[in-house]
């Protein structure tokens, strides 16, 4: 991987004077501390990431209410940007692969999400292994009392988990959308804005809602 | 009346970055939405009169995007993802969520070299909304999309071509749906 250009942002930061006393000071001086070194007591315990990884902002792992470990594995030099949500349905595991782009991919985890290595997931797309909710319209008019504030979370109903694994060197554009129980073969380019709902064989070319194979170069 | 800019009701102080430039009684939640503007232009990011930007916009510029924004003109909350650059009109409206990206597997500036791919060629990228346009919620703008005046792109869609004047383009893949009705 090249030699990164230098980063402005906490750089710049600094020189900017405290107008309103130490309080806000320290809170500003918390958001997005970790570049590179990292500070695990403000993560939460069962997030393992491994070294040379650039993650810009702890948020991304405020949601993050699995109590799983290892709950979410990040291999060796993964980037991470802030705008990149990892968030627990229930309990759910996470792993990331090697030297991995994540930039605003919003991962919801039930069960488990695998990242491969090198993968690059572009802004806004999300992941999601469960339905969240049941289909069935009886079990939704419950689910949504076991939701209530004052309700036992306990009396949820089971939903479709599936997970889904990303392989090695995916690509995936902008703004799409990948569902439970898929698998994306070695390679695979999906399309910015793709919906995709089955496997995808490795090395295809896919776009469009629900996600086909196109031709390379195609316009989707 | 003066451009007004929130650094109170959010956990960011930076002040803006020298080469960005706003117009008179233009609007900005916060400067969070230049973190990522890396722009080595001498005017990176211009935005004419009485434009409102929203939270969570933001304006991810390589060392050469530029983005210019007309007058009275609404970013919900784009994310804008270029090294070329994005012409945004007068009049226009940009919903939630939506990505103007000059790649499809856009990533910020300094993670485009572990893409591997070659840069594309200047001009071939850039992004156009002509004045009046409308952006849907969730619609993805690619390299080459070319909003006429007046034209409504739809939720969801993602573009990547010339939308003629007053004509609505909608689906993934868009398709043009046909002309926009007008009151005449």
């Amino acid at each position: 991987m090249s030699e990164r250009p230098e980063r402005r942002g906490p750089e710049r930061r600094k020189s900017v004077p405290d107008r309103r006393g130490g309080e806000l000071l320290d809170r500003r001086e918390w958001l997005n501390q970790v570049t590179g070194n990292w500070d695990h007591d403000i993560l939460p315990g069962n997030v393992h990431i491994g070294s040379d990884c650039y993650l810009e902002s702890t948020g991304s792992f405020a949601l993050w209410k699995s109590g799983t470990d290892p709950g979410i594995v990040i291999g060796d030099r993964v980037t991470i940007y802030g705008w990149t949500k990892f968030e627990s349905v229930g309990s759910g595991f996470i792993e990331v692969g090697d030297d991995s782009i994540l930039v605003g991919a919003r991962l919801m985890s039930s069960e488990r999400i695998s990242i491969g290595r090198r993968v690059v997931v572009s802004h806004h797309v999300l992941f999601a292994d469960s339905d969240m909710h049941p289909v069935e319209p009886q079990l939704r008019r419950k689910e949504t009392v076991a939701l209530a504030y004052y309700d036992d979370s306990e009396r949820r109903q089971p939903v479709d988990v599936r997970p889904i694994t990303v392989g090695d060197d995916v690509w995936i554009g902008a703004a799409s959308i990948v569902l439970k129980g898929v698998t994306i073969g070695e390679g695979a380019r999906v399309q910015a804005g793709s919906v995709v709902v089955d496997d995808i064989p490795a090395g295809a070319v896919v776009a469009g809602s629900p996600a086909r194979p196109i031709e390379e170069g195609e316009r989707p | 009346m003066s451009p007004s800019y929130n650094l109170d009701d959010v956990e960011w102080f930076d002040p803006l970055p020298e080469n960005v430039v706003l117009g008179e009684g233009t609007y900005l939640y916060s400067s969070y939405a230049f973190r990522h503007c890396m722009s080595e232009r001498p005017c990176a990011v211009r935005v004419g009169k009485y434009t409102n930007i929203y939270p969570d916009t933001c304006f991810d510029l390589g060392p050469r995007g530029e983005v210019t924004v007309g007058d009275y003109t609404h970013l919900s909350d784009p994310t804008i993802s270029t090294n070329g650059r994005v012409s945004i009109g007068s009049h226009c409206m940009v919903a939630w969520e939506t990505v103007l990206a000059d790649i499809a597997y856009a990533v910020p500036p300094d993670s485009r070299a572990a893409l591997g791919q070659p840069e594309p060629d200047p001009g071939d990228t850039d992004i156009v909304l002509a004045d009046n346009a409308w952006i849907g919620a969730r619609a993805v703008l690619l390299g080459g999309a070319r909003i006429g005046e007046g034209s409504v792109v739809g939720a969801g869609s993602v573009v990547d071509f010339e939308v003629p004047p007053y004509t609505v383009a909608a689906g993934n893949p868009a398709r043009i749906m046909g002309p926009v009705r007008t009151a005449r």
